[in-house]
Formats: structure tokens, C-alpha cells, sequence
């Protein structure tokens, strides 16, 4: 494929961690990006192992609602019906992965906690899975401190102490004098179930003045990042041999766990996050201005994207800019009609090449952008702009200025096209600087209207799809995805969002040179996603954490 | 100290019985608060807080009552018209500003409001309220004697957590289903008046479970920073409520004329045609939230009848709600529509609680049930001029029937500090920086 190409050295130039990265606050536009100097030597990119680094301290997420149910499916089976996740998840960085770390439990959230514990545990151990669920015959002495031993490790992701033990075991004991021994083994399961051990993780450093993380730490820290749901028996027993700590045994370990099947899902939920995909959930149009509109749109949509990055990371294992600049999609009938392509011979998806006449290229031509980022009855550039600007180069946009108006006149003779209608935004300071951003780039959709059909005029009026990315120009939302695939904050924003969610944390300057670094690989690797992943869990980005100024302690002194 | 009609066993008894006396240190919280429970005094009713919450304002040429005053000295304007039948049981405050900085569109007027204090920005993108929001203050007060210290809901959410908080980050989701809080307040664990049946043995079991739970998080909190130590202890703080609700279930149910288990709702009032059913939603989840407070199940609501930023495509607009506040040309006739309708499902619940007897009046004499939202103008996205409807006199601590308008544009949050104290709460300041304030509004004071 054709891309204009940027070697390494800009991006160091125009990566500016310390501060925001580009950023609107001056109201000017950002300088335009240099261009590349002729014949630029290879460079080597640095080692992310020996780079300045300065590791945060452990983060202490909570569960997603996602890996509380992937975990219950994990450790007890996918026939267990898991009731209604415990509460809300909060987005922080753009991530649920990053909020999870700000999450507490609600009283509300405690409550569902304790239903879902007893519902869960009630299944555990019905006679239909009791004996999936039992270490030992029930009657046996001894038998509900081997369950809870046996379970506890599994569901605490960690060996637990003589004295949680025999906590436990005084639950299910109480239980069992009062409903008979199967319930002892039940109210021990929901203790476990409902304790602050499950529903946050706590994944300590060797050394809690700050190191790398102990082998049932990286269990869990693999598990969630690859799998997104708590470790099983194999990966607590490599902790526990210690071969998630060890250079060359973590290694294999990663890549066994990247080539695994549950890794294909555990990996989407990163691209729904960062694609905040979610929000399809909530998709509203109205139906008398799309008539294409149907409740199939948005699970369509969402399966479209999510399937197209699993053919590009799993199956062909191909440069990841082709996500954003590639032809290759999968449609089903109903995404056909919206794109005016030719349907699918049977029902379902089907691999699709799409024509240039279509006018689309990779993600931005698809629905999951350009209707999520719409409004219920029209286009908008301020959001798709923001869009790219936001998750796929990492640029700063601020928040609009309050008590300004914020209206757009409404069509008219003079003004018809949505740019016209726009051009307030440009013309006035106090918006130009953001806007220019944003609108600059969200216009190049507007042959797209606010479904995802392709339109050649609004109001009317013809559609003028042209503008410049950062200096340069382009014509039309074609030429555009070639040009944010070859953006130099490109590759360093996906290794930005795949670094926050694999830690947890919104990364800080200390990080910066990690993650030139791992960006730079990402690119000298030529953009293969799952090498980004293993370079990620390789350094110690993913493996050392700082130390932790404990609250008791400063208490104490 | 009995707890069962008859039994003649104390609860520590049963706990010991149960647990075969084994070293488990059951607790007993709240047990003195589960005595004096019942049958109210009488003549004598506890007062209620509600939170009516709607987002993207008002239209204030279309919500600002004409003239001053009590009776015929004030009309109501086009948006307020939906509340003329309970005219008398309102006083609508104009005239106040939000004193907080207005940072974010949306997020800074709801945290400032409710909270008193600017929103708390953790990053260009993410944000959170700083403090407790409004309704939890009061309901760290007055909210332990019943089963629920609280209850949210709403009417839809969509990517919004909720506006209720216990502090930053600490969202307080509200239920959006009418199955799921017809469920939770009224499903087999609850227990209607004269339901003198044996408590089930399984409560006692139950608590020892949280106790364990709670050694846990005595374990889990060492070595913490103080950051999650706060989390965790927002959690520890659900486990002592869910303590407390087991020995509200274990004590006999109120003797409360008012109260009878509704129905269970026959719909979940889908969206039509992309369209939200939002009046029918709201008044089924009005109908379970008025029977909580007869039946004494909470003393403290909060009901987001739609969320800051909200973009519903209200049946007859051309676009979403927050979309037609900016684009709609003035004199915005379909945003007036909406603010409208929204008043509309406010009088469905004022109607409601005045629907209800309680000793010599109604339920709503013994409210104060706040409605705001998250700014005044939305074009504007302004904090001026912000929007505040009162019903209820808080047992006779309120003057009703009142549009009292500043006269020099005084901070919201005086309203606020009035509200609070006509709960009952000795509080002698609300909110900080620039939405400090020590001063009350007494011209709305009875």
C-alpha cells in the first residue's frame, strides 16, 4: 500500500509527553508537521528495557463488570448464570480499565455484590455442579478447608494465609450447623465471592518499597490484559513456579497466551474501549430521517468493526495502519444497504473489499465512527473531529468555553452545507482554536451522513470534503485515513492506549521515554499489533511497580 | 429486648444458637436503632428529602414566574403551568446564581448545585464531583433508621453514572428499570405491616458472612495509599448499610396505614420508534418511589428523570433534547416543549405524595422534594438564573405556595443551606470556594 512515510526521528519531535500533546489552549493551530528529511538513516530503536523509566505505583482496580462476569464463566463454568453486574463502571483516560482504578463499590453496588455472590454460589453448588465444585467427598472431615483452600487461590488469584482460611471455614461451619453440611461450602464460596480480595486487585511488587511485581501478581496482570478475566489453575501454577517473572518462561508464556483463543476476546475488549464502542449500545436516530435505521444497526456495526481487527491482528497478523487506511471490511446485508455495496450471496457477514467508489477507507468509513459520532438527526464535524483527534492521535481538546453561545444557524440560502454553518466556530476566537481541530478534520465525513450513508450534497448544497491534517492537505475523506495512518502521533497514541490499559493508569511524564520507545518497535516492527503487546508486557512498563506511600504508615510516624 | 413477637429469645441468643457459639464475632449493628421503629408517634412524621433532577435547564423567559410573593401575588409561567393543581404545595426560588466556576458544560452547574463546590477535574477528559452530593449529606443524617439510607432511580441514563455521589468517584447508580426497584424494594424480601412471620434464619447468616468480609477489608486496607484507602472505605460503608438493612429486616415492619405493596410494573416502557415513553416511564417509577416513602422503606431519594447532556429524541422534536438546546432557533419552542414536559412528570410526583395521607395531612406536608438541573440555559450553558422548585413544607419548616426572586442574584447555594437545615441538620455552612456560603434563604423559611 502507498503511505507517506515519516521516519522515527519525527515522531520524537512531535511526541511532547511532559506537557499535553497537542493542544488547542492558544487557540492556535498546531505546527505543521515537518517534513521528513531526505533519506534518513535507520535508526535503532531504543531498548525498552535500559530507557529512563519511572514506574507508578500500583494501581488497585476494581473489577469491570466485563472481567466480574468473565471471571464467575472462568472459575466455575459458562452454564453459571451471572446475575446483573454489581454496578457501574467509570471511564477514566477513555478507558474502563483506567477507571477501574478510581471504582469503588456503592452501597447499591454492594448489595448487587451480595446477590450475585449467593445466586452464583446457590449454582456452584446445586446438585447439578456440586460435584465439579467439590475437592472431596462433602461429609469428609477436613473437606470445606480444602474447598476453601482450593478456591480461594483460584478466586483471590493468590494463595491464601492459615488465618483467611480459618475465617472461612468459621463461616461455612456456621452455615452448615444451622441448613446442613452442603451449605457450609456454600457461605464459604459467597464470603469468598463478596470479600474486597476478589472484587479489587491488589497486585503487590516483591518489595513494597516498590520492584517488579511477584509471579501471582503477573498472573493476574496477563490474565486481565490478554484474557480480561481472572487467571486460571495453569497461569497461578507458572506463578507460582516462577515463570512469569523469569525473562526467557514469561516470554513463552505471553505468546502461548496471545495464541490462544480466549486472547481474541480478552484483546477486543481493548478496541472497545479505546473505540469507545460502547456507546453503539446507546445509539439513537431518528428513524424518519434514516429510514435505514433498525435495531440491527449498532450489534451490525460493532461486529463489523470487531471482526475486521480480529482478521487484521489474529488471523493475518497484518500492519495495524490498515485499520485505519485498509479496504478489507466484513459486512452483513444491512450494513451493505447503508454503504451501497453489493450484499452478501447468505445471511450473515461476509469479507468485502470495498470499492473506491464507496469512498471508504478502514474504520472512519464505518458506522461504529460515523453514526456514534453523529446526532440523532444530523452529521457532526465537532465530534468526529474530536474523534480522531482524541483516541487516534492523542491531541488535547479541551472542553468548549462556557456562556458562549454555542448555537449553529440553521441552513439557509446563503448557508446550506454544515462548513458554512460551521464557520462561525472558526471565525469567532474563543472557539477557532478547538475547532480548527476538530472541524477541520470532521468536515472530510460529511459525504457520510449522520448513519454512515454516503450523500453527495447537504441541503442541497454540493459537499466540499477537503481541508489539511496538521499541513497537510487532503480531498476527501479517502485521502485523509491515509494521511492519520502515516501521522507520526499515530502509532505513539495506539501504544499510549495500549499502555494505559495494560497498566491501568493514565501514563505521566516519567513514562515518556517508555513509551517513545515502545513506539518506536511498534514502527521499526512495521505496526504489528500483537509484537506492540509483547514489547508492552516484556518491559517494565508492564512488569515494575513503584512504591507506594501507605496511608498507615505516614499515619503512624 | 425481643425481636420476635412471642419468641422470648434474644437476638444474640439466636446468633449464638445458630453459629453453635463458635468464635465468629457476629456483630449486632444498629440493634438500638431497630427498637424505637415503628409505628410513628403520634401525629408525628419523620420529614423526606427528594431529588427531582432533569438535565439541560430551563428556558428562563419561559420559567420565570410573574410577579412576587404568596397566593394571587404570583403566576405560574409556561413551563411551571404543568404544576398549577399543586400551585399551593410549591415555592419556586428565581433570581439565584451558582457561584462556582463554570468549567465544564453541564458537569460544572450539577456538582455545583448539589454539591456546593466546583467539579473536581482529574484530567482534560475525566472529571467527578468533589463532595457528597446534597441528598447523601442528608442522608448520612437522617437516612439509618430505614432499610434503604437512600434510594436512586431514574428514567434514562445512558453513559451517565448518575448525579447522586458519596464523594469523587463515588456515583450512587440509580435504577433505571421499573422490574428491578419494583423488585428491590417491594420483591419477597420485603415485609408489608402485620407481617409478623419468623425472620429467616439465613439474615443471621448472612451477617456472618459480611463480618468476615469486613475482617477482610481490615487486612486488604494495610499498606494502602490514602486514596484507596478512601475507596475502600466507601466500600466498607456498603457493607455496614447492607448490616443494617438484615436487622431491619429482622425486626417486625412498621405499622404504616399508607402502605401497600403496589403492583409490579407491566412494562419497562421501551423506547418507540427510537423514541423514549418518558412521561409513562416516569410515572410508574413515581408510583414505587412515593410507596418507599409510605412504607417507610427510605427516607431519602433521588430520581434522574433524565441526565445532564441528555440527547433523547422526545416524542414531536426534530432532534435530541441537549442537541435542540443549541440549535434550535429562539424562541426554541421545542425545548420549551420539553422543559414542559418534564414539569409535567414533576406534578405526577408532587400529585402523588399529596395523594397519600398521613395523620392530619399528606405525605407531601412531611417532603421537601427539591427540582433542579444541571444549568439554566443551555444555549448559554449559563449558571445564572438557575432553576429551583421546592415542594413540600418539610413539616411546616418551609413556606409553600411562593415565588420568591432575589433581588441581587444571591448564591444558589443559600437555597441549598436552607433546605439542609429545614431537614434538621444543625449545618452551619454549605459548600466551598466560591460556593461557600453560611448564609440561609429566609425568606422561604416558615
Amino acid at each position: 500500500m502507498n503511505r507517506p512515510s515519516f521516519p522515527a526521528a519525527v515522531i520524537a519531535a512531535t511526541l511532547a509527553l511532559a506537557g499535553p500533546f497537542v493542544g488547542c489552549d492558544d487557540g492556535e493551530t498546531p505546527p505543521p508537521v515537518e517534513a521528513p528529511p531526505v533519506e534518513a538513516p535507520p535508526v535503532e530503536p531504543p531498548d525498552p528495557a535500559t530507557v529512563e523509566f519511572e514506574a507508578p505505583p500500583p494501581p488497585i482496580p476494581r473489577l469491570t463488570n466485563a472481567q466480574y462476569r468473565n471471571s464467575i464463566a472462568t472459575l466455575f463454568g459458562d452454564d453459571i448464570v451471572v446475575p446483573p453486574a454489581p454496578t457501574i463502571d467509570l471511564r477514566s483516560g477513555g478507558l474502563l480499565t483506567v477507571g477501574a482504578g478510581d471504582a469503588t463499590l456503592s452501597p447499591r453496588g454492594v448489595e448487587n455484590l451480595e446477590n450475585a455472590a449467593y445466586a452464583v454460589a446457590g449454582q456452584v453448588l446445586d446438585p447439578d455442579h456440586r460435584d465439579r465444585a467439590l475437592p472431596c467427598p462433602a461429609d469428609e472431615a477436613g473437606c470445606l478447608g480444602q474447598f476453601v483452600e482450593t478456591w480461594g487461590r483460584r478466586i483471590w488469584r493468590r494463595p491464601l494465609t492459615e488465618a483467611e482460611i480459618t475465617r472461612l471455614v468459621t463461616v461455612g461451619e456456621g452455615a452448615a450447623d444451622v441448613l446442613g453440611d452442603a451449605a457450609g461450602f456454600e457461605y464459604a464460596l459467597a464470603a469468598m465471592l463478596q470479600s474486597p480480595h476478589f472484587i479489587f486487585r491488589r497486585e503487590r511488587p516483591t518489595d513494597a518499597a516498590g520492584g517488579p511485581y511477584d509471579g501471582y501478581a503477573m498472573a493476574a496482570r496477563l490474565s486481565f490484559l490478554l484474557w480480561n478475566t481472572t487467571p486460571d489453575d495453569a497461569l497461578l501454577d507458572a506463578a507460582e513456579r516462577g515463570e512469569l517473572t523469569a525473562d526467557d518462561t514469561l516470554r513463552g508464556h505471553v505468546e502461548a497466551m496471545l495464541d490462544d483463543p480466549r486472547a481474541r476476546d480478552g484483546l477486543l475488549e481493548f478496541f472497545s474501549e479505546w473505540l469507545g464502542l460502547d456507546a453503539l449500545d446507546e445509539l439513537r436516530k431518528d428513524p424518519t430521517v434514516y429510514t435505514a435505521m433498525s435495531p440491527e444497526v449498532a450489534p451490525a456495526a460493532r461486529n463489523e468493526t470487531l471482526t475486521g481487527l480480529e482478521e487484521l491482528v489474529f488471523v493475518e497478523d497484518g500492519d495495524f495502519r490498515g485499520f485505519i487506511d485498509g479496504r478489507r471490511t466484513y459486512v452483513d446485508r444491512k450494513l451493505a444497504s447503508i454503504y451501497g455495496v453489493r450484499a452478501p450471496a447468505r445471511e450473515g457477514f461476509a469479507p468485502l473489499e470495498m470499492p473506491t467508489y464507496s469512498g471508504r477507507r478502514g474504520f472512519l468509513g464505518q458506522v461504529s465512527f460515523l453514526a456514534a459520532n453523529s446526532h440523532p438527526t444530523s452529521t457532526s464535524a465537532t465530534l468526529r473531529g474530536k474523534f480522531v483527534r482524541e483516541k487516534l492521535l492523542c491531541h488535547v481538546v479541551p472542553p468548549p468555553p462556557s456562556d458562549v453561545d454555542t448555537s449553529i444557524p440553521e441552513p439557509s440560502g446563503t448557508t446550506r452545507t454544515l462548513r458554512e454553518r460551521v464557520a462561525e466556530h472558526l471565525d469567532n476566537p474563543s472557539c477557532a482554536g478547538c475547532h480548527r481541530l476538530m472541524d477541520g478534520v470532521g468536515l472530510a465525513f460529511e459525504n457520510f451522513d449522520g448513519l454512515g450513508t454516503w450523500r453527495d450534497t447537504d441541503n442541497e448544497a454540493p459537499i466540499d470534503a477537503s481541508g489539511e491534517l496538521d499541513g497537510t492537505p487532503f480531498a476527501d475523506a479517502d485521502e485523509l485515513a491515509g494521511l492519520i495512518a502515516a501521522h507520526p502521533d499515530f502509532p505513539t497514541c495506539v501504544t499510549r492506549y495500549v499502555t494505559r490499559y495494560g497498566t491501568g493508569q493514565v501514563e505521566e511524564s516519567g513514562q515518556r521515554e517508555m513509551i517513545e520507545a515502545l513506539s518506536a518497535r511498534f514502527v521499526a516492527g512495521e505496526y504489528r499489533f500483537t509484537d506492540l503487546v509483547v514489547d508492552f508486557v516484556m518491559s517494565p512498563a508492564f512488569r515494575v511497580a513503584g512504591p507506594v506511600a501507605a496511608a498507615d504508615e505516614a499515619e503512624e510516624q | 429486648m425481643l425481636i420476635r413477637k412471642g419468641s422470648g429469645i434474644t437476638r444474640r441468643r439466636v446468633l449464638r444458637g445458630l453459629l453453635g457459639g463458635a468464635a465468629v464475632g457476629v456483630s449486632l449493628p444498629m440493634l438500638e436503632a431497630t427498637l424505637g421503629h415503628r409505628a410513628f408517634a403520634q401525629g408525628s412524621f419523620p420529614t423526606r428529602f427528594g431529588l427531582f433532577f432533569w438535565g439541560n435547564g430551563m428556558l428562563p423567559e419561559r420559567w420565570i414566574p410573574n410577579g412576587e410573593g404568596t397566593g394571587d401575588d404570583w403566576q405560574l409561567s409556561p413551563q411551571l403551568m404543568p404544576l398549577a393543581s399543586v400551585k399551593d404545595h410549591i415555592t419556586v426560588v428565581s433570581g439565584t446564581n451558582l457561584k462556582t466556576p463554570n468549567e465544564i458544560p453541564h458537569h460544572s452547574g450539577s456538582a455545583g448545585v448539589l454539591t456546593g463546590r466546583p467539579v473536581l477535574i482529574k484530567s482534560h477528559e475525566d472529571q467527578t464531583f468533589g463532595a457528597p452530593t446534597v441528598d447523601q449529606v442528608i442522608a448520612q443524617a437522617i437516612g439509618g433508621e430505614t432499610r434503604f439510607r437512600s434510594l436512586e432511580s431514574g428514567c434514562y441514563g445512558g453513559g451517565w453514572g448518575g448525579i447522586s455521589h458519596n464523594g469523587p468517584d463515588a456515583i450512587n447508580p440509580p435504577e433505571f428499570s421499573p422490574a428491578a426497584l419494583f423488585e428491590r424494594l417491594f420483591g419477597p424480601a420485603f415485609r408489608a405491616p402485620g407481617d409478623m412471620s419468623a425472620p429467616d434464619p439465613k439474615l443471621a447468616l448472612r451477617r456472618s458472612v459480611l463480618d468476615a468480609v469486613t475482617a477482610d477489608m481490615a487486612d486488604f486496607k494495610r499498606g494502602l495509599g490514602a486514596a484507596d484507602l478512601a475507596r475502600l472505605d466507601q466500600h466498607l460503608t456498603g457493607v455496614r448499610e447492607l448490616e443494617r438493612r438484615i436487622a431491619r429486616l429482622e425486626a417486625d415492619p412498621p405499622q404504616l396505614d399508607a402502605c401497600l405493596r403496589p403492583d409490579a410494573p407491566s412494562s419497562e416502557y421501551p423506547d418507540v420508534e427510537g423514541r423514549p415513553q418518558l412521561l409513562a416511564k416516569n410515572a410508574v417509577m413515581c408510583d414505587l418511589i412515593v410507596m418507599a416513602l409510605a412504607c417507610d422503606q427510605t427516607r431519602v431519594f433521588s430520581h434522574m428523570v433524565t441526565r445532564p447532556l441528555a440527547n433523547l429524541q422526545i416524542a414531536g422534536a426534530s432532534d435530541g433534547h441537549h442537541q435542540l438546546t443549541h440549535d434550535e432557533p429562539d424562541p426554541q419552542p421545542q425545548v420549551d416543549a420539553i422543559v414542559t414536559e418534564i414539569m409535567t412528570g414533576f406534578n405526577d410526583l408532587v400529585e402523588k405524595l399529596a395523594a397519600v395521607p398521613e395523620g392530619d395531612g399528606t405525605l407531601l406536608d412531611h417532603c421537601l422534594v427539591l427540582a433542579t438541573s444541571d444549568l439554566s440555559n443551555g444555549r448559554l450553558h449559563s449558571l445564572t438564573e438557575f432553576p429551583i422548585v421546592i415542594a413540600g413544607s418539610a413539616n411546616g419548616k418551609l413556606r409553600t405556595g411562593m415565588h420568591y426572586r432575589s433581588p441581587f442574584g444571591e448564591n444558589t447555594s443559600n437555597v441549598m443551606l436552607t433546605l439542609i437545615r429545614a431537614m434538621g441538620l444543625n449545618a452551619a455552612s454549605w459548600g466551598a470556594e466560591a460556593g461557600y456560603t453560611e448564609d440561609a434563604l429566609g425568606a422561604i423559611e416558615a
